[in-house]
């Protein structure tokens, strides 16, 4: 009963937060001063020296109106903005790209960074853990201390230092692997689908290097916390062994806390998007967000901007949900 | 029977070293209840731990020796260098904060077969287990539960099974009922006592209450300052305390309608103060089976006493 209640409240409380993430991306760019339409009619008009005849600039207002979604009052825009949506996905066309359509284009991003973030984000936990893991269960001996000092050495370098000292040294240096990436498109192909791996490996080491740090240090600070737990003397005093003790007690315990930090991660993978993707040339959303942002192309930037939040949202109502299979204090109330 | 020969443990942090237990010679008789009272810091615990082996640094043995007279499970002689093999089959513990004493993400069940027991078909050892618990007063379903889903109570419990499963020869209990309720403490006190009698078996109390050890020891062992001050049949110890800081502990015990409690605590300070109060005491034994430390200073105090 408890469970099902606290499942229950958990994806009540992700539509909230969805409702809440939408309706400010619907009313941010009503909040700013400049008015894309009057911007573009601006552009094109001194494009056009001048030319422009008021009767075309006011059809091609109704236009760019309806593109954006503009007709009515602000609570009819919204309505149909909300409906627009959730319905059927549509941000409207790009502007830059004109026609094709904002939800085509992130739909193809997406996977990009997706693939690429989250496996490194989910890479870099995993081995962070383990080996934070073993630096603060035996944090008594020297060899577990080199194990955080690659915590410590890692951790403070800010990620686009590490990431541009990673293409120097290993596509620039010693050109193991390609300085500006190719991403072949289209039809999946197994030498493209090696290809792409080949290119996403540069990225992703860099990734893994950035977050794993952190994930040491965290790891190996619960884990000494851990072992003096009462319980992990009792297993101890037991006679279980080192090998039982690390697992079954010490890192089932330890991991809690962890997985709210991988939630944590994944929210804040779209940051990590903008620099990796710039950096590597990687064809992802963030990539299609700075180039959105540069051209003033709102619709392509409003929809990359949704699309986070309901990623992030929904990376962390998964970790939530997963949280009780981990903690039975959460499972049987 | 468990003999201390001379045993001083020691504690070295830095460059200083702290004898927790100075020089203990104590023999303790099969088949018994020893309590074992003092003030916090007077070594009780580290002469628990040196006992049941569990030596880690910075702790060390720097003199005297142990002898269990016990045989471990295969068939040779318990000694401080292998007892930790024999950790909850020979000898076993209750520990002190039983509350979080049991993993919170592993049920119960599980933690009766994580450590090495003497059979290694874990189905047969469950099933015994099953049965096991049913017999001190837990329900079989406790075995699947979590430990948050038991009362403390009933984790006291598990935790006492799991001491006497293997039918140990010693257990050593630390504060077994310091976090429970006085109804549950005294349930939980008659079962060790009852187990105790079924078993033939030794057990050390460690508490700071004294009426816990009026109730349940045979015998009585005053520590203070990491040496013993007075040993004996718990009857004789309570009657006729012989030295002024066994007086104190007993004296203590509030009892209702009684506001003495300044004139004792006053009397507390003569008979604690200084640390190095006494050279080396010498155990004497003043009636069959009571013992008290005894030297100049000891003298003057268990002369002024019962002056």
């Amino acid at each position: 009963m408890g469970l099902l209640s606290f499942i229950a409240k958990r994806i009540g409380l992700y539509f909230v937060v969805l409702f809440i993430g939408l309706t400010i991306t619907f009313m941010l760019p009503r909040l700013m001063p400049i008015n894309p339409v009057d911007g573009y009619i601006g552009q094109l008009q001194s494009r056009a020296n001048g030319t422009l005849t008021s009767e075309a600039i006011a059809e091609m207002r109704v236009t760019l109106e309806q593109l954006y979604g503009l007709n009515g009052n602000v609570f009819v825009q919204y309505v149909s903005y909300l409906k627009r949506i959730v319905f059927s996905f549509d941000f409207g066309p790009s502007f830059t790209y004109y026609p094709q359509p904002v939800s085509a284009m992130i739909m193809n991003a997406l996977p990009w960074t997706l693939g690429l973030l989250l496996t490194s984000t989910v890479i870099a936990w995993t081995l962070g853990n383990l080996v934070g893991l073993v630096a603060g269960y035996f944090h008594k001996k020297k060899a577990a201390s080199i194990l955080e000092f690659v915590g410590i050495l890692l951790y403070p370098i800010p990620y686009y230092i590490l990431a541009v000292s990673m293409l120097l040294l290993l596509a620039y240096i010693f050109p193991i692997f390609p300085l500006s990436a190719t991403f072949p498109v289209g039809q999946m192909t197994p030498e493209k689908f090696g290809m792409i791996i080949y290119n996403s490996l540069l990225p992703g080491i860099t990734l893994v290097l950035a977050g794993f740090g952190w994930n040491i240090l965290s790891m190996k600070a619960l884990t000494v916390a851990t072992t003096e737990e009462p319980y992990v003397v009792y297993a101890r005093l037991k006679g279980a062994s080192n090998w039982t003790r690390m697992t079954r007690y010490v890192f089932r315990n330890a991991l809690l806390p962890q997985v709210t930090a991988l939630a944590l991660s994944l929210g804040m993978v779209f940051n990590g998007a903008l620099l990796t993707e710039m950096i590597f040339s990687y064809p992802g959303l963030g990539l299609v967000m700075r180039t959105a942002a540069n051209g003033g192309d709102y619709n392509v930037l409003y929809g990359a901007i949704t699309i986070s939040i309901i990623s992030v949202a929904t990376a962390g109502l998964v970790i939530d949900l997963l949280y009780p299979l981990l903690d039975p204090r959460i499972r049987h109330k | 029977m468990i003999r201390l020969n001379d045993l001083k443990v020691s504690y070295r942090i830095g460059n200083r070293v702290i004898d927790a237990v100075d020089g203990v010679n104590l023999t303790i008789p099969d088949n018994c209840i020893v309590g074992i009272a003092g003030e916090s810091g007077s070594g009780k615990s580290t002469l628990m731990k040196a006992i049941y082996g569990d030596i880690q640094q910075p702790m060390y043995l720097s003199r005297g020796s142990i002898d269990y007279g016990l045989k471990g499970t295969d068939g040779k002689p318990v000694t401080t260098a292998n007892i930790g093999k024999e950790w909850f089959k020979t000898v076993s513990y209750i520990p002190q904060s039983s509350m979080n004493s049991l993993n919170p993400v592993i049920r119960i069940r599980e933690q009766f077969i994580d450590f090495p027991g003497t059979d290694s078909n874990k189905k047969r050892v469950l099933e015994r287990a099953r049965q096991y618990i049913g017999k001190l007063g837990l329900p079989p379903e406790a075995m699947d539960s979590y430990p948050h889903q038991l009362s403390g109570g009933m984790r006291q419990r598990v935790m006492i099974a799991l001491a006497t499963f293997f039918q140990p020869e010693l257990i050593i209990a630390d504060e077994p009922t310091t976090a429970l309720d006085v109804v549950v403490q005294k349930e939980i006190l008659m079962l060790l006592m009852e187990l105790q009698e079924q078993m033939g078996n030794t057990i050390l109390v460690v508490s700071h209450d004294m009426g816990v050890h009026y109730q349940v020891t045979h015998k009585m062992l005053i520590m203070y300052a990491g040496r013993v001050v007075e040993y004996g049949d718990t009857e004789s110890v309570f009657a006729d305390p012989q030295h002024a800081y066994t007086r104190m502990l007993i004296d203590s015990l509030p009892t209702i309608g009684d506001d003495s409690m300044r004139g004792v605590m006053a009397s507390a300070a003569g008979a604690s103060g200084d640390r190095a109060y006494d050279a080396q005491p010498v155990l004497v034994e003043v009636k069959p089976n009571h013992f008290v430390a005894q030297s100049t200073a000891a003298k003057t105090l268990v002369a002024g006493a019962t002056l």
